[in-house]
């Protein structure tokens, strides 16, 4: 899925169009706003143009220029909001933030000519989208149609959440306590001597020293009687009945 | 479901939503939904001097998907009542 705003030229029929939904896969128009002008990042204003509001993508095309247009999924925008301040932006607008690729320079490296143009698209991070046109509406119109457009924006959203990730991956290593304590029982009773606070492990500690027990064991072990002696007692009875003794339970 | 309920709970009290990309903006919770996607009234850009081109946005949607953290009115924090949320969604009831 691509990321970020991108270029968005697929138009039918003549002269301005429409674009070319993927109805295939239940992509609907919701909504139709002309005379809208956008601003892409800190490029200056491109209008005169129209806005489309479809059930999983916004997508502005120039109502001039054919080859002109530009889109962004819903699941890609961060944020929307209503700006209507003069100070900050001369007309009430919809003000977006696009979340992009992050900063890490993997963007496929196309050999078309749009290359460059798409590449700078993608690290867009900011549009503005402004209602209005030639004839004179007072500012209340335009703050309505925001108002209007932003509740939209907000309706289509909720249509895109995030892709559900596979769940079922997590169950493989979240290991609730209860299923410790289940593994704990299976264990040797004599396991709780390592967690003895005082007797940590690598320190020596008289006769609960893990090194010490095994030495002692080798050494009562059998198996490390004389060789010799084993051979002339020549009982291979009595052998192996003592080999499997002498393992360390 | 446990955070979508609470928030809920707390519609019409400030809050401070801090996205990922690190702004963030107070406002008044408006709403919010079961994927977390927050709505924020009288909304005010913490940082200005860093985001100016916030400062005309009076209201706003934010994905849920992008908030790193939603800081809430201490009085609007019951402990206890998340304690045993938090141990009733943890067994799954």
């Amino acid at each position: 899925m691509a990321v970020g705003l991108r270029q968005f030229t697929q138009r039918t029929g003549d002269g301005a169009g429409e674009p070319i939904l993927d109805t295939e896969n239940g992509e609907e128009l919701i909504r139709v706003q002309p005379s809208v002008s956008i601003v892409v990042g800190t490029r200056a204003p491109e209008s005169p143009g129209t806005l489309y509001i479809t059930s999983k993508q916004v997508v502005w095309l120039s109502d001039v220029d054919r080859a002109k247009g530009y889109a962004v999924d819903f699941l890609s925008l961060s944020l929307h909001a209503v700006s209507r301040d003069p100070e900050a932006y001369p007309s009430p607008c919809i003000y977006t933030q696009i979340e992009t690729e992050d900063d890490d320079e993997d963007v496929d490296e196309g050999s078309d000519n749009e290359s460059v143009e798409a590449l700078d698209l993608s690290k867009v991070t900011e549009m503005r989208l402004v209602p209005s046109d030639a004839s004179q509406y007072h500012r209340l119109h335009w703050c309505v149609v925001v108002d209007n457009l932003f509740e939209i924006f907000c309706e289509c959203a909720e249509l895109n959440p995030e892709p559900i990730e596979e769940e079922e991956e997590g169950h493989n290593w979240v290991f609730s306590a209860d299923q410790l304590e289940n593994e704990g029982t299976g264990e040797d009773p004599g396991w709780h001597f390592f967690q003895d606070p005082t007797n940590p492990i690598g320190h020596s500690n008289g006769d609960n020293d893990l090194a010490n027990n095994v030495l002692r064991l080798q050494i009562n072990d059998q198996r490390f009687e004389d060789a010799e002696e084993m051979e002339q007692e020549n009982e291979s009875d009595h052998h192996f009945k003592n080999a499997p003794n002498g393992e360390v339970a | 479901m446990l955070f979508f309920s609470y928030f809920k709970d707390l519609v019409g009290r400030e809050v401070t939503v801090e996205l990922k990309n690190d702004l963030a903006i107070r406002g008044t919770l408006h709403s919010v939904d079961q994927y977390l996607n927050i709505k924020l009234e009288n909304t005010r850009v913490v940082d200005q001097d860093k985001y100016p081109h916030m400062l005309s946005v009076r209201n706003c949607f934010i994905r849920g998907s992008v908030v790193r953290y939603v800081q809430l009115p201490p009085d609007g924090v019951d402990v206890d009542l998340l304690h045993d949320a938090t141990r009733r969604e943890a067994r799954g009831g």
